[in-house]
């Protein structure tokens, strides 16, 4: 991978490592993870649970809890500036101006006895230091962006007078309040309804590209990934297995992997019975299998495959690929090109 | 759904079956509101069929798989399984008539007691028929461990030990262990990962074709509807939208709210050009939902008679029911002064243009993109 | 897992055998929380004492030939002294008042948790009027003032120390019951007990398979909590004079060191003894309690030995780990394929 440090990124993780000691054991949940993000791109991580993709989001915000965990990193860089040896108060004084986060579940990380717009108000007078009144104002305004219908009666409802999608928006707003620099959306859609989730997504889709925000992504589902993302990288047990531009990876990836994530998702175009399947499971993050962690599952694994890990190598501009025997698209790579 | 053919090749039929539940709170001094679950939805499932259910939150499609399996009882209308009806039998040979039914959950860890180890989570149906000695039992749920794709070794395990797939393919054990005709899979994949979709979906194919079980099976996806099921109904807000053959319906979609769906599906084909129908809105309350079409908050064809005059479900071709006035026109009677208006007004229209992200350089950065 | 044609001696065997593992396993997990060792040691030793007492006493104390001098200094013969009213060894009264105040909070304890957990999961699970009657008992039991009316009913009663611990549980079950029923109504509405409904599984069943050991870690923790509380509560009542008044008890000693002038005298040893009795009893309880619920809680495991895992994965090991993942310099494909040609 590119280790130099070039100007146009926002975000540059170098060697990623983050480990959980167990009394049966070391859990490595995150096994030396290099990722860029340009200014103004979205990138996706995607990979299954238990792959370290949420481990590794959190600990580029240094949410992560240590103890238990442990973390070791070469560099995390945030529009040039290092924050590998920030403390808790500096980051926090980050965490929200420069970098915010979506997550999962809006109902548990909104404050249920706050209405939500008091808690927008504070993040512009945190960070921003607004008095209450123009901070209001803000906050309303930042509601219609993302699509709340009568921003300013909404934002005196509580997160439980609230539906799913609008509590999202919400939340979404809260990101992107104050401007930052990145933006960290973890699984922002799986709990919400498929038609809500097509208004949730398309919001995140125009703000991040209205304002220029970067992006990062992080979700198991390639389907939403395809609406959303420039670049992205594929993860599997730790590692990055895959880094491609969107549109190429769904063309032609070249780890099996990705080719198994892709074709595994149930499309309308299907025909039969039968769905694509990658047989067996993720290892257990205790107790990897010898050389590369995917060859029990892999279709095309060779002795080479069972004996040593494979580099992440260059193949194609753009493009990083974990695997001794990448896939071939003769075809389909001769009409892209 | 409105055959007038009657015959012993259906397993289970529901005949104008509503739920509804009150309102808990202070209603001494407001109206009694209640929720109105499911609302008079008939539909006959064949035997060895598999039967999709396809619906968002909220749109009473739990509530109406419970009543399916008799857990809730319907406030008007009549389930008939295998030729009885459900909700007239006596205790005893209701307990019995039930064996024959099972159900899958959304959530395999809450459906998995964690308290107990892998052996005694299967075989707790056949304990409690008892008429199997430990041997057998044992034997049952090695056979089947390696039926959903187990190994006999986890048979002492507890549910924390498994993945969310693996926890899933252990509730998949347990509910055919007593040989049921009827299985009720409620939106079975969608708390675990992508990847594993396909293995349970394909597990539960495999299953139906082995044991020549009926399914019903819910689901909000349509993709993974279109390619299991023979018929299937989608609902909204506890009625029936669109319903009839499962081909009919993907060939044909006609009702607003299923095109929206299909559009909602996302595809990891990204060379195909996509229409997008994003519906405005949220699901609304069914708390005292609307007479006319319970749709018409979020549907864009919506017209101000959809607001009160009640929908019929029309079949439009073989096996292919509609319920929509956009799709069907109205009824000639009785209907009110400017039915035909759209509802969505001048205001509403102008506010869209406005609205700051559908600015012209937005639309530009998005060709762009 | 019943066999039907095993005889019942055996099923009782198997069964009994299960339970006795399970219950070794359980003490054996709170030995090894760094808390729960101290709790234990304390405990048992009190049993021991409580058990013994009358080999452990020099003198005893219920016996009114067997007293001295009254108001003796702590010496050999009396470690502890003699009391200033009565002649009587107050050593031998503090080992005989582990009995009472043992037997009191155990007992209490024990029982307030059985009909906690029975009122409770009928509430919880029964629901309607059952419900309805047993949660706006525990709501008046909640709301009157316990002591006045404890001291009402022992009047009322009489003060034998099983009326006392009679009075203890009918009073105490409210907050168990309630915290029991919020419990109960979760596991209900699960998933898991839906699929035994489905399966034919009757309502016994349901109850004593599922929801009862969903409520077993809540109901273990609270009885060595409220235990300890109780031996406070007992404590405080003999105190005032209101205990038993022909036990010994650790309350009715602190209550003779007031009343026979040991402060008067200077004799604080006379107070001090009884007082730590309690401390130990208390603390010893509530610390096997806190680890109970450290250990058994499903929802807390993961805060278990936290400190353990760290004092045995030294830091090389762990440099050792980071290490292994760096990447190893490897030839690239193009170079691996020319080595094979």
């Amino acid at each position: 991978m590119n280790r130099e440090q070039t100007n146009e990124n926002m975000l540059a993780v170098r060697n990623l490592k983050v480990v959980f000691p167990m009394a049966h054991g070391v859990i490595r949940a995150v096994e030396g993870v290099d990722l860029d993000i340009k200014k103004g791109e979205s990138v996706a991580l995607v990979g299954e649970s238990g792959c370290g993709k949420s481990v590794t989001s959190k600990s580029l915000m240094k949410l992560l809890d240590t103890p238990p965990a442990l973390m070791r990193v070469d560099d995390i860089t945030l529009d040039g500036e290092s924050l590998k040896d920030y403390s808790e108060k500096k980051m926090q004084d980050i965490r929200g101006r420069h970098m915010s986060m979506i997550f999962q579940d809006a109902m548990t990380s909104l404050n249920p006895v706050m209405t939500c717009g008091r808690q927008i108000d504070e993040m512009y007078m945190r960070h921003q230091g607004m008095d209450k009144k123009e901070a209001r104002k803000h906050t309303i305004r930042a509601l219609e962006l993302v699509g709340v219908p009568e921003p300013k009666s909404r934002a005196r409802n509580f997160p439980h007078e609230l539906s799913g999608g609008m509590r999202q928006r919400v939340l979404l707003a809260m990101a992107f309040a104050c401007m930052p620099k990145l933006i960290i959306a973890d699984e922002p859609t799986t709990a919400l309804d498929v038609t809500i989730q097509a208004q949730v997504l398309d919001v995140l889709r125009d703000m991040q590209r209205t304002h220029g925000v970067s992006l990062l992504l992080i979700t198991h589902d390639l389907s939403v990934v395809s609406n959303i993302a420039e670049t992205v990288y594929v993860m599997y047990s730790g590692k990055i297995v895959e880094k491609a531009p969107m549109k190429e990876l769904f063309r032609t990836p070249y780890h099996p992997y990705s080719e198994g994530l892709l074709k595994s998702v149930p499309k309308l175009s299907d025909e039969g019975k039968q769905f694509v399947q990658i047989p067996g499971s993720v290892p257990h993050p205790m107790k990897k299998p010898s050389g590369c962690y995917f060859h029990p599952r892999c279709p095309y694994a060779t002795e080479e495959c069972r004996q040593s890990m494979p580099p992440l190598e260059k193949r194609g501009e753009d493009r990083l690929v974990r695997c001794f025997h990448p896939l071939k698209h003769d075809a389909k790579e001769a009409k892209t090109a | 759904m409105n055959e007038k053919t009657s015959g012993s090749d259906y397993i289970l039929e529901m005949e104008n079956v509503s739920v509804d539940f009150p309102v808990k709170g202070f209603t001494a001094f407001l109206k009694r509101q209640k929720i109105s679950a499911v609302s008079d939805v008939s539909l006959r499932i064949e035997k060895g069929q598999t039967f999709g259910v396809v619906g968002e939150s909220g749109c009473g499609k739990s509530t109406l798989a419970n009543t399916m399996i008799g857990m809730v009882k319907p406030t008007a209308g009549r389930v008939t399984f295998k030729g009885k009806n459900l909700f007239e039998l006596d205790r005893k040979s209701f307990k019995k008539t039930r064996r024959d039914m099972q159900m899958i959950f959304q959530d395999p860890f809450s459906s998995l007691n964690p308290r107990f180890n892998v052996h005694d989570i299967i075989s707790e149906p056949l304990l409690i028929r008892g008429d199997a000695t430990e041997e057998e039992m044992k034997a049952r749920v090695v056979e089947l461990l390696e039926l959903v794709g187990l190994s006999k070794d986890d048979i002492d395990r507890h549910p924390s030990d498994f993945s969310g797939g693996q926890q899933q393919r252990i509730a998949i054990a347990r509910s055919i262990i007593l040989n049921p005709d009827f299985l009720v899979c409620d939106e079975p994949v969608s708390a675990l990962d992508v990847s594993v979709h396909a293995q349970i979906l394909n597990l539960l194919t495999e299953i139906q074709e082995k044991l020549g079980l009926t399914y019903v099976f819910i689901s909000h996806n349509l993709a993974v509807v279109k390619n299991i099921c023979d018929r299937m109904v989608v609902m909204y807000l506890g009625k029936v939208m669109e319903g009839g053959s499962a081909k009919a319906i993907f060939d044909n979609p006609r009702h607003p709210y299923t095109l929206a769906l299909l559009t909602a599906v996302l595809d990891t084909d990204v060379d195909k050009e996509k229409e997008e129908i994003i519906l405005e809105g949220d699901i609304p309350s069914p708390i005292d939902p609307p007479q006319g079409c319970r749709f018409w908050q979020r549907c864009p064809h919506a017209m101000e008679g959809c607001k009160n005059v009640p929908v019929p479900e029309v079949e439009i071709e073989r096996d292919h029911y509609v319920a929509c006035h956009h799709v069907n026109g109205f009824p000639d009677t009785d209907l009110p002064e400017g039915y035909d208006r759209p509802v969505k007004t001048e205001e509403a229209e102008r506010k869209d243009k406005s609205h700051p992200l559908k600015t012209e350089e937005s639309v530009e950065s998005k060709t762009d993109a | 897992m019943t066999d039907k044609k095993l005889p019942i001696q055996q099923r009782m065997l198997t069964f009994l055998k299960k339970r006795a593992i399970g219950t070794g396993r359980f003490f054996k997990r709170i030995w090894a929380h760094p808390k729960g060792k101290i709790g234990l040691t304390v405990v048992s030793l009190l049993v021991i004492v409580a058990v013994f007492a009358p080999w452990i006493a020099p003198y005893d104390p219920y016996d009114v030939a067997d007293r001295t001098t009254k108001g003796l200094t702590p010496s050999l013969q009396h470690p502890l002294g003699t009391t200033i009213n009565t002649g009587v060894d107050i050593f031998s009264m503090l080992i005989y008042g582990t009995r009472i105040s043992l037997i009191v909070g155990v007992t209490a304890g024990v029982c307030i948790a059985f009909v906690g957990a029975i009122l409770g999961v009928m509430a919880g699970y029964i629901g309607g009027f059952a419900d309805n009657l047993i949660m706006r008992t525990v709501d008046v039991l909640l709301v009157i003032p316990s002591l006045p009316l404890v001291i009402v009913l022992t009047n009322v009663l009489g003060r034998d120390y099983w009326i006392i611990i009679f009075i203890f549980v009918a009073l105490g079950w409210g907050g168990l019951s309630r915290n029991i029923r919020s419990l109960v109504l979760v596991i209900k509405n699960s998933n898991y007990v839906k699929a035994a409904e489905l399966a034919g599984a009757s309502r016994w069943r349901i109850m004593t398979k599922h929801i009862l050991p969903g409520t077993s870690h809540l109901l273990i923790m609270s009885t060595a909590l409220g235990s300890a509380g109780i031996m406070v509560a007992e404590a405080g009542l003999s105190f005032l004079g209101l205990g038993d008044p022909t036990r010994i008890s650790w309350g009715r000693m602190l209550a003779e060191a007031q009343g026979g002038g040991a402060l008067l005298f200077g004799h604080w040893w006379w107070i001090i003894a009884p007082g730590i009795g309690i401390f130990l009893a208390v603390f010893s309880f509530m610390r096997i309690g806190i680890v109970m619920e450290e250990v058994l809680n499903p929802r807390m495991k993961q805060s278990t030995g936290i400190h353990k895992i760290f004092k045995t994965l030294s830091g090389d090991y762990i440099n050792e780990v980071f290490d292994s993942m760096e990447e190893t310099e490897q030839p690239t494909t193009s170079e691996r394929s020319a080595a094979k040609a």
